[in-house]
């Protein structure tokens, strides 16, 4: 069986911004082929049901999102470079002198992300970095008609970071917000659940939480857990509560966030199974952010939702950090707060 | 060799301006390669070719690359740096670098996300980044100390046709030209000697060169670094283009004299360039190099760049080659500029 990190490494070398989910969902549909009856719905969501060795009355759905935060092309200028949008929140300074793919009609085509050198700008201009829809992609046409024969607008463009491991046990990537949830998802699969489950990998998490809607009306569970990677600000010079939550420090089990108040019984649950378990677990100490749950939880009648998270630094740019750690405590969490929610 | 190849070669090694030794090694290790003779010292590598009884030329395309240094690491293991050249601080938040500590470590420039951005559109104050390593406070200072020097990374890149993007182009691609003029002049009678150095700490003010124009005390310089190619929003009249060729200088503080010859030999032989006019000194070794001693006749051949001082610096292949080519004409019709 491959270990979660390198599951999660194969999945990140796979491009799938917002409504392109293409490369990341073949694979999935490849590593689950056998293990799970699935089908794929009109939106690109992959819902596989795994037969357990029982059967309970409760219906439990798992979820992680396909879906990474990149750009569209938006416009071809007269130089040959290319307008871009940002698809997801993007900050722009982790857009801005970055190596990006370009997926043009003929093929993938090498861009950087750039502007006017530093040198020819004002001392107001340098203080500002420009917004995403005022900076260039550079491709190495010299014309529109020249970038025109490779790209049009509407092409995905996506982020190029390698994958690799760094420090005393962290790991950096892009689009380990969620592809670490599908991760846990197929070393669950593989390793095989107690009792029936529904697996969803969602598309267009990022742009509002779009895929998961459909899921969940599909599935129509009765409890949902939702996967996924939240925003740790364990760095100089934050302190105290404004860290949110810290690496090493296990899995997230949050109370509310923008979108979703959790249940509560699901949520001391988690607790209580983290502490049996002996492993950590943390919640977030601020109310931000929102991830699937917000969709699944008012699906239908609604929905019992919770969600573990993994603590992930700089999110949404093209080097997102987690720790192998919480990576392998969140696998952990979510196996026994599953079979604790059916024995119960 | 290839261009490609020495480019390739070139960028692979880091050296920040004044830990530039691995990048000058390299230099020396491609033109061994290539069979000619080196010398390591103060301001660098030299590579002399010609005979020395003639007058020199000196050749000078700098070797030390933009990057930072640590100053400072935080008890929670996080580096503080500062600058080594003039770095962009606008593309550092979430960049994978290179820290070349007692180790070699990778780490990620820390940034805040967007979910708790309070304005993401500032420039970062390079006094406010940290650098992730992932180690603790007690395990970072063990493995890095103040004053090691830190490298965003991109390796070489095609993108279409013949542009190139990596970090480090300033000034590999100009160390790149002045290789492959050497290789050019190999076997030629030449009017002059060449003594081409492959300086340290341009971008910490040129001390290389400095006390290599000194120690050589050459008849006449031309200096090869890389110059703006403009981009939508820059003026035409500050920046060359892509594509076009060399871009010759015409300065107050170079030779006019040297300059129009260049420009000469460039349209004799139908190489193709562009001309650079800078109304003052030129922000490259030229400046140091041309009031070395009693003062050294210099021109600069440039090599046009995007997005300068990034580590997405990007060139075209066929700027560079037309630059050795000029290069190698220019040192072939400098006889009568020894006069």
């Amino acid at each position: 069986m491959i270990c979660v990190t390198d599951e999660l490494e194969k999945l990140c070398s796979l491009d799938g911004i917002s409504g392109d989910e293409g490369q990341v969902r073949e694979y999935i549909l490849s590593r689950i082929e056998g293990k799970a009856q699935v089908t794929v719905d009109p939106l690109g969501n992959v819902i596989a049901f795994v037969k357990g060795k029982k059967t309970s009355d409760k219906r439990v759905m798992i979820s992680a999102h396909m879906d990474e935060v990149g750009f569209v092309t938006t416009y071809i200028n007269d130089d040959g470079t290319l307008k871009i949008a940002p698809v997801g929140g993007i900050e722009p300074g982790a857009a801005f002198g970055k190596r990006v793919k370009v997926y043009g009609k003929g093929g993938c085509v090498n861009g950087v992300i750039g502007g006017r050198a530093i040198h020819n700008l004002s001392s107001a201009q340098r203080k500002e970095i420009p917004e995403i829809t005022s900076m260039c992609v550079d491709i190495g046409a010299d014309s529109s008609d020249e970038a025109k024969s490779l790209v049009s607008p509407g092409d995905s463009v996506c982020f190029v970071s390698q994958f690799c491991a760094f420090g005393d046990g962290f790991l950096k990537g892009k689009a380990i917000d969620d592809r670490a949830g599908c991760a846990i998802m197929l070393h669950l699969i593989d390793e095989g659940v107690e009792y029936d489950t529904w697996f969803t990998f969602v598309v267009q998490e990022e742009i509002g939480l779009r895929g998961s809607a459909c899921a969940a009306y599909t599935v129509e569970p009765d409890i949902a857990i939702v996967l996924e990677s939240t925003t740790a600000a364990d760095i100089p010079p934050a302190q105290g509560d404004s860290q949110v939550c810290r690496l090493q420090k296990g899995p997230v089990v949050s109370f509310m966030d923008r979108r979703t108040i959790y249940d509560k019984e699901l949520y001391r649950l988690a607790f209580e199974t983290a502490k049996d378990c002996m492993i950590p677990c943390q919640t977030k100490s601020l109310i931000a952010g929102g991830n699937d749950a917000g969709a699944i939880h008012v699906s239908r009648g609604g929905v019992r939702t919770a969600a573990i998270s993994l603590p992930c630094r700089y999110l949404h740019s093209p080097s997102c950090v987690i720790h192998r750690s919480d990576l392998e405590n969140a696998y952990i969490l979510l196996k026994n707060l599953l079979n604790r929610i059916y024995d119960k | 060799m290839e261009i490609f190849e020495i480019l390739q070669r070139l960028t692979e090694v880091n050296g920040v301006a004044g830990d530039e030794r691995r990048a000058a090694e390299k230099a020396a290790e491609i033109l061994a390669d290539m069979g000619f003779q080196t010398e390591m010292c103060y301001s660098g590598c030299i590579c002399r070719i010609g005979n020395d009884e003639l007058p020199l030329v000196m050749i000078d395309a700098h070797i030390d690359e933009i990057g930072m240094t640590v100053t400072y690491i935080t008890d929670d293991g996080f580096l503080k740096i500062g600058e080594c050249g003039g770095l962009d601080p606008r593309v550092l938040p979430a960049q994978q670098v290179t820290v070349f500590g007692k180790e070699t470590l990778k780490g990620v420039v820390a940034s805040v996300p967007p979910h708790l951005a309070k304005d993401g559109s500032k420039t970062p104050d390079i006094k406010d980044i940290y650098i992730d390593v992932g180690l603790s406070g007690e395990r970072a200072r063990e493995l890095v100390s103040p004053g090691d020097t830190v490298v965003i990374e991109n390796p070489v890149t095609r993108l279409h046709g013949g542009r190139v993007t990596a970090k480090s182009l300033d000034n590999r691609a100009g160390a790149a030209a002045v290789i492959a003029a050497l290789g050019l002049l190999r076997g030629k009678e030449i009017p002059v000697s060449v003594a081409a150095v492959f300086s340290a700490k341009e971008e910490t003010g040129g001390a290389g060169a400095r006390t290599a124009a000194y120690t050589l005390a050459p008849h006449l310089a031309i200096v090869t670094d890389v110059s703006f190619a403009a981009v939508a929003g820059d003026r035409p009249e500050e920046c060359g283009k892509m594509g076009k060729g060399p871009m010759i200088g015409f300065s107050p503080s170079l030779s006019r004299e040297f300059s129009d010859s260049a420009v000469n030999t460039a349209k004799r032989l139908g190489i193709p360039f562009q001309i650079e006019v800078m109304p003052g000194r030129t922000g490259t070794n030229a400046d140091v190099i041309g009031i070395s001693r009693r003062g050294v006749k210099t021109v600069t051949i440039s090599v046009p760049i995007k997005h300068m001082h990034t580590p997405i610096e990007t060139v075209d292949m066929a700027d560079i080659e037309n630059t050795a080519r000029l290069i190698a004409a220019a040192v072939e019709s400098a006889g009568d500029l020894c006069d």
